[in-house]
């Protein structure tokens, strides 16, 4: 491939911007110093320790982890069969079912979340923790739909039919034909819904109560109302589960999946 | 020197295996001149050099005197024709043919009478409008055809352009690239890996392996004496005998037994070769010249005649044989290898 | 499969959205309308007679703008070189820009505040070797949110440009040339139209995406610079004007599905031409 110079220097300062913010925040957690600053002073880990140690930090990182799971795992119970139905058969009006599941996508993440919170919390007196859970899976039911449903449409469904003329029943079939040839798209749905709902602020920050706060959330408020190196250190930490989980993906379903 | 030239081209992407090495071609004005050989043979890398999408390590390419090496592939004014033909899906096929015209700055009104000139050449009228996606494989290739030439290349090349087609079209373009190179005067290179197709097609032909031209001549000469084992099978040639010569008509088998044929040569242990096609099969007290005996193994039929390979005291031997007088399996035959149709390589 | 069947498999799904998208959507777009004077479209004219709204409103779609502006800018050249790289090399390019889509965008905000901050990076250096003498304020500026936003949504347009112009093939670029374009002309004529289709995907999502993002604006921006994403929570949160709230709510959604209609009018203006096959 002949190459060009300037779209090779072009490439890497974009590159470099996306990298190098990341670089800075990863080095300012070392530093000595009790604000955030860069070029540190000193290099120290002490802030790493006092990050795992935080009860805030580890209880909200907990609470997220649990909601980010939940609420995949309903949108995967929900979004896999409604998937298969739009992939399998011919319904009156799928296209319009189809863009109903990923309908939440168009709306905007504040919007939801204060909808959710006028309606649920305020009308109806339900919990916070409901709200959220159920913001959180509006919030990746698309992915799962969206994923799914492409690595179903290169399902080819012969082969079920094959399997019910050897005389599989249809629901066993669904169980142990056709689930077991989309889990590299149910994973990559997986990894993105859980990774999203992790990660989202604006539709928690409506719903976040006293002991049902998210990460993402506490980190703001840190933020907002002054900080230390903790908040670096942490993201650090977040970073590195995020590196850990793309090596995994790299090695098994390939890093393409986590693109879609 | 002649019109078209390179000199001792030398590729290679890692310095250290050569892609073509010390390669010379030279083309006289208005030929056409094919690259035939297998895939990976450097044909295409050739192509590429001409055009100017790939610097040769070493050598020159002259063309009309002047040195074209280091020419850059948009100040070259080179028709090329891809495999893939490479239209542009965004535009039209008017605008296709009217890219190159608009990047010389010709004059709107020269565009639309050279564009409607050429797609008039090349039995496109009433296309104009269309886009790519819209044509059926051959029209494709006719645009594809008339982009590279309405803008009076001082080259033409054509990258397997037939490849894409069905039999038929294939036949059928073949010859409208003749008619329009011939009528257009344009030095032209076409690179295949079909040997019927270069044969009908080309002045001359340059038989390519592993980067080298192992022969350059006419497709008549090549298809009657190739110079070399690669190119004698690549044309079709099978049944190759050890030989050691006697003198310039005489060789002597492995066996045993005397060859003659009519076109020596100089080596010492040369091979002789001829096509299946070529082999007699005669009766058992013929008294015809180079006769081995053999027992039929296999036989296989291929439509107007069978093909049969011998099992021979000089190995195994392939002869088409007429359907008129079909041979059985270990059915013992008689073949004669007739003096001028053996090549020796 | 019975008929109903697969009926059935769609209901658990379209409850769920209903109950807790389209009940609650409704539930605040409703009452906006439905006033006691009848139906009425006073409350949205109201918000946008008060200068203050509008000003939010027009910086908002100006943030959403110059963002896909700089993001096409500055990923179109980059995909396509990545595009044109060996494979191996393309995987690491591409891991670089997935990475930080899976990053918290939290955390990406944060980086830049330690950067434009009065004492981050940017300053010292232009303090220290003398093109200013106080520091410049960047952080809490509209600058701030842009460049935020870039930050945020440059990884997406990249992903997306990548895959387009991986479908185009080297042969386009080599036929141009051969017809005597320079790399330049080539690029401009050829390349460029040809990933139009993507340039439009990748922009609807980073405009709309923008649009909507709360994090960046509320970290880079300040209190002085609110966008329609941060209005609808000090409007609530901080001020618990409900009704407010919900049209600014139902002015955001109007506004992205407008976005996005006018974006994938033009996708498929351009998608349209040449028809299908003959």
């Amino acid at each position: 491939m002949r190459k060009n110079r300037f779209l090779g220097v072009w490439t890497v300062l974009v590159f470099a911007f996306l990298l190098l913010p990341l670089v800075i925040v990863t080095i300012t957690a070392f530093g000595e110093a009790n604000v955030v600053q860069f070029p540190i002073q000193g290099f120290t880990f002490k802030w790493f320790g006092k990050a795992l140690s935080s009860n805030s930090f580890m209880s909200a990182c907990f609470y997220s982890l649990r909601l980010a799971l939940v609420a995949t795992l309903l949108a995967l119970l929900v979004g896999i069969p409604g998937a298969y139905a739009l992939a399998r058969y011919s319904i009156k009006g799928k296209q319009l079912i189809k863009s109903f599941f990923l309908s939440p996508t168009i709306v905007p993440g504040t919007v939801l979340g204060f909808a959710l919170f006028q309606v649920i919390v305020v009308q109806l007196q339900i919990p916070y923790d409901i709200g959220l859970l159920f913001g959180h899976f509006l919030i990746v039911l698309p992915y799962v739909i969206r994923i799914v449903g492409s690595s179903l449409e290169q399902f080819d469904f012969s082969i079920e039919e094959a399997a019910w003329t050897l005389g599989c029943g249809k629901i066993k079939t669904f169980f142990t034909i056709v689930l077991p040839n989309i889990t590299s798209g149910i994973s990559s749905a997986f990894l993105l819904a859980f990774i999203n709902s992790f990660n989202n602020v604006p539709v928690s920050m409506f719903l976040i109560g006293p002991g049902t706060t998210t990460l993402p959330a506490t980190l703001m408020g840190y933020l907002e109302s002054g900080y230390d190196p903790t908040v670096p250190a942490f993201s650090v930490l977040m970073m590195l589960a995020t590196i850990g989980i793309m090596f995994v993906v790299e090695k098994t379903l390939g890093i393409a999946a986590l693109s879609k | 020197m002649a019109f078209f030239n390179l000199q001792d081209i030398n590729v290679s992407y890692d310095k250290k295996n050569n892609i073509l090495e010390g390669l010379n071609l030279e083309i006289e004005k208005g030929e056409l001149v094919s690259l035939l050989g297998p895939s990976g043979c450097g044909k295409t890398t050739t192509l590429r050099v001409v055009a100017g999408f790939i610097e040769p390590t070493h050598g020159q390419f002259i063309l009309d005197d002047t040195d074209m090496t280091k020419v850059p592939v948009h100040k070259r004014n080179f028709g090329l024709v891809f495999q893939s033909y490479a239209l542009f899906p965004h535009l039209s096929v008017f605008d296709n043919v009217a890219f190159g015209l608009k990047l010389q700055k010709v004059s709107k009104e020269e565009i639309k009478k050279r564009v409607e000139n050429i797609l008039e050449v090349c039995d496109l009228k009433g296309f104009e409008k269309r886009f790519p996606k819209q044509l059926s494989g051959g029209q494709r290739q006719r645009v594809a055809l008339a982009r590279a030439l309405v803008v009076e290349p001082k080259l033409l090349l054509l990258d397997e352009p037939l490849s894409n087609l069905d039999a038929k079209l294939r036949i059928n373009m073949r010859v409208e690239i003749k008619r329009l190179q011939r009528k257009l005067g344009i030095t032209t290179i076409f690179v295949t890996h079909d040997q019927e197709e270069c044969f009908s097609i080309s002045d001359k032909v340059a038989v390519m392996n592993g980067g080298v031209i192992e022969q350059y001549d006419t497709p008549e000469n090549i298809y009657r004496t190739p110079k070399t084992e690669f190119v004698a099978r690549f044309i079709g040639f099978e049944n190759f005998i050890d030989l050691k010569r006697k003198d310039a008509h005489t060789y002597i088998a492995s066996d045993g037994s005397e060859f003659v044929v009519d076109n020596g040569c100089d080596k010492e242990d040369p091979k002789g070769t001829i096509r299946p096609e070529d082999i007699q099969i005669v009766s058992s007290q013929d008294n015809v010249e180079n006769k081995i005996t053999g027992k039929v193994i296999v036989r296989t039929f291929l439509g107007k005649s069978y093909q049969y390979e011998l099992d021979t005291p000089l190995g195994v031997i392939v002869v088409n044989g007429s359907s008129d007088h079909v041979l059985q399996a270990q059915d013992t035959v008689c073949v004669s290898l007739p003096k001028g149709k053996i090549v020796l390589v | 499969m019975k008929n109903q069947m697969k009926y059935l498999l769609l209901v658990p799904g379209i409850i769920l959205l209903a109950v807790f998208l389209v009940m609650p959507l409704l539930s605040i777009f409703l009452p906006t309308i439905f006033t006691e004077a009848g139906v009425t479209l006073d409350s949205y004219i109201q918000f946008f007679q008060d200068p203050l709204n509008v000003r939010i409103f027009i910086r908002t779609l100006r943030v959403a703008l110059i963002t896909t502006i700089i993001c096409v800018f500055l990923a179109v050249p980059a995909a396509y070189y990545m595009s044109r790289c060996k494979q191996s090399v393309k995987g690491i390019l591409m891991t670089i820009s997935i990475f930080p889509l899976l990053t918290n965008s939290v955390i990406r905000s944060f980086a830049w505040i330690t950067i434009l901050g009065r004492n981050g990076i940017i300053n010292q250096i232009l303090t220290s070797i003398g093109i200013v003498e106080e520091p410049i304020q960047m952080l809490y500026t509209e600058f701030a949110i842009v460049i935020g936003s870039v930050y945020l949504f440059l990884p997406l347009m990249l992903t997306t440009l990548a895959g387009v112009m991986d479908n185009i093939e080297n042969d386009m670029m080599e036929a141009a040339e051969s017809l005597g374009a320079n790399r330049l002309v080539a690029f401009l004529k050829v390349i460029l139209p040809l990933s139009l289709p993507g340039i439009i995907v990748g922009s609807t999502l980073v405009f709309t995406g923008t649009l909507s993002a709360y994090t960046t604006p509320q970290l880079l921006g300040g209190n002085s610079n609110t966008v329609m994403a941060t209005f609808i929570y000090e409007k609530s949160m901080s001020l618990g004007d409900w009704e407010g709230t919900s049209v600014i709510a139902v002015i955001m959604i109007i506004t992205t599905v407008i976005a996005m209609k006018v974006l994938n009018t033009i996708a498929n203006r351009l998608d349209k031409r040449g028809g299908d096959n003959a």
